[in-house]
């Protein structure tokens, strides 16, 4: 052992942090300029796990068929969403000029937007009046269209219809129902849904914050946490799980899938999540309670109306892409309707079209009554619109889970919340684009 | 001699050559960009210079101190425990005769799995409400917490799991201490009608010493830095109860992509790191560090 290696040991780990940008930034490097670039080729990155992956290749295929001047790379990126965020921007960065087209989590526009990694769309005309208005205004940024919505993904609330006839009218009645599953049925949780410290838990809360009509930004873009909506919805939250004792505390560590496995096992009254559940919740070999639910909106509660999280998926183009009039064309070709409910057919996805909802393919697709959907969808509610979303969510994310946990009373972290979020929007000089509900 | 001086200088330039690359550029490299505004969700707003305003801002940030105040908390308690039952361990392996390879490499082995699985695998332990933890605690009538979302509890498996890693690491560098010792030593000790425990505090100890310090310095860097075992575990919840340091600079460099401030946390944490190093090396260790190297 010689004298210097402790200090040596030190200053590898700095080192070594170092050294891992450095590598990526290789990475993008070579990634960039070593695929000796076809113009002719257009490259694609999205997610393709599963039924995803052959939904996207098939649709690439046809699309190929159809321009045969145009061949089209599937570049395959980590499901993972903060990952995926990672390479992209590190690829956008670094100027790299593919993939040419992105698929983007819709809370991302707004950043790449503000950088100028993805290009506006306005240039081409999309026929913008053809998908759900809030799903085009959360693709808004300084008034100026970056991306088109894919796939439309909101909360919804998943219920049980052999342990009741019909779905809660309102918060209440939804807490209410969940008690007598409980008690009279033996189910062992009455409302299960994400509240591990993540993304999920601010679509969570945005819903029962819309139900009681809070907001996270006003108007001007100012933070209005420090709400007694905000308050009562919280409150709410914390409530089911520590004094109504409906939600199980463990939601409390839980994503999508533990939520989704808990109602699937017939151990929960109720489930709050995406679209994607419905389709594996009906596949009798895994689940047990395959034909046995149905889903309804979120409830409302009193003094807001029932409110769905709008997340989602959307399509934009690298702003240092040689092949923008390509790209465009695959969009447009993946956006059509036929594409559209292929998805809808495959992966159970919502399309941001409309009319589609009043056709009997799409009903045949998703196995669901359309309506009903297309009613959730029109009340959905957009996160705030703003480049640094990312980091506002994660404030607020701790803030909530610190209240979930007692480690803080529900006023103190909402107002704590609203402080830094605030002082985060003021200190990056943007007042953030407030969408329209 | 000048000759000599300067082949030696020839001879060891490629080895300074690739610490400089590896070790001096990265650190002068990370102090430079912390000094500087550098987001990347933001480039418009360009790197300006900005001198230490995000050292000023880590320093009056609350979640900063708390991480600092995780990192301390779980360093002192892990490597307190890793050094006692490594210590134990070491001991034990010790006096074994028979198989003394097969039992060293099986004490090993915690150390060998990768520490991401080792976290997989305590955190499915102690899941909520089906862990197996849970299960056993139950039927022994005792009820269990959420152990993730409870600020307190969390600390428990995060703290076990890197224990039960990283204490057989402790033992194999005791082990190699207390074999150097001269077996002579406790035969004299014997004739002279001295105990077990006197052999222990009187013989054994003090000659364990410099590989136990060994032990301190490297349980204690690693403790410092510590990211893995609460990033899959926990991810720094409930809330930010259990985020260490390094997750804290994770969460500000590749999450937030502030790269300023990120690099203002680790030069942060490694100007403690040094620090602490210098340090041990001045107060304690130099004499056994001295020894060590004769």
């Amino acid at each position: 052992m010689r004298r210097v290696a402790p200090i040596n040991l030190c200053m590898v780990n700095v080192a070594a942090r170092c050294g891992r940008v450095a590598v990526l930034a290789l990475v993008v490097a070579l990634s960039a300029c070593g695929t000796g670039r076809d113009p002719d080729v257009l490259t694609f990155a999205g997610s393709a796990v599963g039924a995803e992956a052959d939904a996207v290749r098939r649709q690439l295929d046809r699309f190929h068929a159809a321009h045969p001047a145009i061949r089209v790379e599937l570049r395959v990126t980590p499901d993972a969403s903060d990952q995926r965020h990672q390479l992209y921007v590190q690829w956008l960065n670094a100027h790299a000029p593919d993939p040419d087209v992105l698929q983007l989590d819709v809370v991302w526009t707004p950043e790449f937007a503000a950088a100028g990694w993805i290009l506006d769309l306005d240039r081409f005309h999309p026929p913008t009046a053809d998908f759900f208005p809030a799903a085009v205004a959360a693709n808004r940024w300084n008034g100026v269209l970056y991306a088109l919505p894919w796939f439309i993904d909101v909360g919804m609330l998943y219920w049980r219809t052999d342990l009741m006839s019909q779905p809660p009218v309102d918060v209440a009645d939804l807490e209410r129902l969940a008690a007598r599953a409980k008690d009279e049925h033996g189910v062992p949780f009455g409302l299960v849904w994400q509240g591990a410290r993540y993304e999920g838990l601010v679509t969570v809360f945005l819903e029962y914050l819309g139900a009681f009509g809070g907001r996270i930004l006003d108007e001007e873009g100012r933070v209005v946490l420090d709400s007694d909506a905000a308050l009562t919805a919280l409150t709410t939250m914390r409530d089911e799980i520590s004094v109504d004792r409906i939600v199980p505390p463990a939601v409390l560590t839980w994503q999508e899938e533990q939520v989704r496995f808990a109602f699937q096992n017939g151990q929960a009254a109720f489930m709050r999540n995406w679209p994607y559940a419905y389709g594996l919740l009906q596949d009798a070999s895994q689940s047990r309670v395959a034909g046995r639910f149905a889903i309804a909106p979120m409830p409302g509660g009193t003094g807001g109306a029932p409110t769905s999280a709008l997340g989602g998926s959307v399509l934009a183009i690298n702003a240092y892409s040689d092949n923008r009039e390509a790209a465009y064309l695959l969009i447009d070709y993946l956006l059509q309707p036929e594409q559209l409910l292929e998805r809808a057919r495959l992966v159970g996805q919502y399309p941001p079209r409309p009319t589609l909802y009043e056709t009997q393919a799409l009903a045949d697709a998703l196995k669901i009554d359309p309506g009903e959907a297309r009613r959730i969808i029109e009340r959905a509610v957009a996160r705030p619109v703003t480049p640094v979303y990312t980091e506002l969510s994660e404030m607020l994310q701790i803030a909530l889970h610190r209240a979930l946990t007692h480690q803080q009373e529900p006023r103190a972290a909402l107002e704590d919340a609203s402080a830094s979020m605030q002082a985060l929007l003021d200190k990056v000089g943007l007042s953030p684009h407030v969408h329209e509900k | 001699m000048r000759n000599e001086a300067r082949l030696g200088w020839a001879l060891t330039l490629p080895a300074l050559a690739a610490i400089a690359v590896v070790a001096v550029f990265p650190i002068v490299w990370t102090v430079w960009e912390s000094l500087h505004f550098h987001d990347l969700r933001m480039p418009w707003l360009g790197r300006p210079f900005v001198g230490i305003a995000n050292y000023a801002e880590a320093v009056s940030s609350v979640r900063f101190w708390r991480a600092m105040a995780h990192t301390a908390v779980f360093t002192a308690a892990t490597v307190t425990l890793e050094l006692a039952g490594g210590l134990l361990l070491a001991l034990i392996v010790d006096r074994i005769s028979r198989g003394r390879d097969l039992v060293r490499t099986a004490v090993l082995l915690p150390w060998a799995i990768p520490t991401v699985v080792v976290a997989l695998v305590w955190r499915f332990l102690f899941e909520s409400p089906a862990g197996i933890v849970n299960d056993i605690l139950l039927r022994l009538g005792v009820s269990p917490p959420t152990w993730f979302a409870d600020a307190t509890a969390a600390w428990v498996p995060l703290m076990l799991a890197d224990v039960w890693k990283m204490t057989p690491f402790v033992a194999i560098l005791l082990l190699a201490g207390l074999q150097n010792i001269d077996r002579s030593l406790y035969e004299a000790a014997r004739i002279d009608g001295a105990g077990w425990g006197r052999q222990l505090t009187d013989i054994t100890l003090p000659l364990v010493r410099p590989a136990l310090f060994v032990a301190f310095i490297f349980r204690t860097l690693d403790a410092f830095r510590v990211f893995d075992v609460i990033y899959v575990m926990t991810g720094g919840g409930p809330g930010t109860a259990t985020e260490p340091i390094a997750l804290l600079t994770f969460s500000s460099l590749l999450q937030n992509l502030r790269f300023g401030f990120g690099a203002a946390l680790s030069v942060i944490v490694f100007a403690v790191s040094f620090m602490f190093a210098v340090a041990c090396i001045r107060v304690l260790g130099r004499e056994a560090l001295m020894e060590r190297v004769r």
